[in-house]
């Protein structure tokens, strides 16, 4: 236990004295690691904040359901108890023509435009909160209500989030395929930079082996290596991600404002600091072992 | 003890390397292997020290049957022990401390310990005040002797040496071949190729003599 840990010491001791000696270029590989981090970082955070606000909206999506101007009361009370008895319905709410008019007079500030029409030309309402909002279950209601007698449209408000939906899961597949081509990316970036390490250190490899260096001693340092590179690499994609997030949220807001609503992006949350150090470290010590595999026991066995 | 049985090395492509030898070295032995350049004498060494393995025969290293060990287990077999090289296989991109700390650093012995092993070697071999000289600064000599003392750091109780004298002056191989007997008169095993005949005729050693990958045996080597 005790020579287990002074070797890892050992390896871990130097590589960061390598790391020392060429910071300049250490650097330069984790910012490469960091910007090809930053991007599926930076999708990630944007659709998940969108897809917050979808859900947001979601809540309050609902069904209007507008009835014959020329219905007559007994239809009307058969409506709404057909309406209460539907245990598909969360919350129901009616509002007669005479009150809709009067919200509408109130809102928009034209009683006198109002007050000229001879006759209210606004149906009566129900709104209704479904309590399941997949689309399906949507659309059973949807014609379950349209069949009642008196009902003139029954409307569903949330055609717009069906369609915000399909653009996010499709975001999100996008997200997906780009963080695993630029997985690969970062595994070519990673293994090469060890190669180069193994060519400058032949020597020494060569010699260890030969006086009894095991391939785990051999390997060890380089594998310390390639996770070095994906933790400074995580690193640096996650500053930059949130170096971003912040310059474009200056922007959002504003923006935001102007449609009375206060949306900005949320930094990177724990699980995705958590999710991309792992990520990186893990890509960073395969592609170091991959490396150090093929380039070391080939002439020496 | 070291024995070898009917020991054959075939490399792919080649012709035999070694035919049939047989022999036995007894602990605290020195040993000279001679023969014309290209006789076996290196692959005879890279079998004592388990970087080969025979194609047919038995090589036995402590009673320990080196074909049929398992790979990983090698690495093991090879710190017994301490081999100077043909081409030193110095490592110039550090200095002479560095270069000796490199057989303890396997055996993950670190800190004073370490320190203290280190600057023991490196007097053994009259190079105690070139510690911190890079080793490409260091004559032919010099270097040699830095790579007898990372031979010696982990106290093997085997030294290989692989033509130690072959670029040196008569004077300076006397002074490496007085080094290796000081070795053997502590009781470590000393074994060294040589094609040199002349410098091991002074001594009263044992020697195996290779001719063509065959072992010569010793009433044929009538002087």
């Amino acid at each position: 236990m005790n020579l287990w840990l002074t070797q890892h010491l050992q390896a871990l001791k130097l590589v960061l004295a390598r790391f020392k000696n060429n910071i300049l270029g250490t650097l330069l590989i984790s910012l490469a690691i960091g910007v090809t981090l930053a991007l599926p970082i930076i999708l990630y955070v944007v659709l998940d904040n969108l897809g917050g606000l979808v859900s947001d909206v979601k809540k309050e999506s609902h069904l209007s359901v507008f009835l014959k101007l020329d219905h007559d009361e007994p239809m009307l009370q058969n409506i709404k108890s057909e309406l209460e008895k539907n245990t598909s319905i969360k919350s129901l709410q009616f509002v007669s023509k005479e009150d809709a008019l009067k919200q509408i007079s109130s809102a928009s500030n034209n009683e006198e435009l109002i007050d000229s029409l001879e006759e209210n030309p606004l149906p009566d309402a129900f709104f209704i909160e479904p309590i399941l909002l997949d689309s399906s279950s949507v659309e059973t209601l949807k014609s379950q209500i349209s069949k009642l007698e008196g009902v003139e449209y029954v409307q569903v408000d949330d055609a717009w989030i069906k369609r915000l939906n399909y653009l996010l899961a499709l975001g999100k597949k996008a997200m997906l395929v780009l963080a695993i081509l630029l997985g690969f990316a970062l595994f070519a970036v990673i293994g090469n930079t060890i190669r180069m390490q193994i060519l400058t250190q032949q020597e020494e490899i060569e010699v260890s082996q030969l006086i009894g260096a095991t391939k785990g001693f051999i390997r060890r340092p380089f594998l310390y290596s390639g996770a070095m590179y994906g933790l400074f690499g995580g690193l640096f994609g996650l500053i930059i991600s949130c170096a971003v997030i912040l310059l474009f949220n200056q922007s959002l807001t504003a923006l935001a404002a102007e449609y009375q609503t206060n949306f900005s992006l949320s930094l990177p949350s724990m699980l995705v600091h958590v999710a991309t150090y792992i990520f990186a470290i893990t890509v960073g010590l395969f592609s170091a072992y991959l490396a150090v595999s093929k380039s070391l026991f080939k002439s020496f066995n | 003890m070291i024995t070898f049985d009917n020991v054959t090395k075939r490399y792919p492509g080649s012709h035999e390397a070694l035919t049939n030898v047989s022999f036995t070295i007894e602990q605290g032995e020195m040993i000279y292997v001679t023969g014309h350049s290209g006789a076996g004498k290196s692959t005879l060494l890279k079998l004592i020290a388990a970087i080969e393995r025979p194609t047919n025969g038995i090589v036995l290293i402590n009673n320990q049957n080196v074909s049929k060990l398992k790979a990983s287990t090698l690495p093991f077999i090879r710190r017994k022990f301490g081999l100077v090289f043909q081409d030193h296989k110095l490592l110039y991109d550090r200095n002479c401390y560095h270069n000796v700390a490199l057989p303890l650093l396997i055996n993950g012995i670190t800190g004073a310990e370490a320190g203290k092993r280190i600057r023991a070697a490196l007097d053994k071999v009259g190079l105690l005040d070139k510690e911190k000289v890079m080793p490409i600064t260091l004559s032919g000599g010099e270097q040699q002797r830095l790579a007898i003392a990372r031979a010696v750091v982990s106290r093997p109780s085997i030294l290989i040496a692989d033509e130690p004298t072959g670029n040196l002056d008569k004077n300076y191989a006397e002074d490496i071949i007085a080094l290796f007997s000081a070795f053997q008169q502590v009781g470590v095993t000393v074994i060294i190729a040589t094609h040199d005949a002349l410098g091991t005729a002074n001594y009263k050693n044992k020697v195996l003599r290779l001719n063509q990958g065959k072992l010569i045996a010793p009433d044929e080597v009538s002087a």
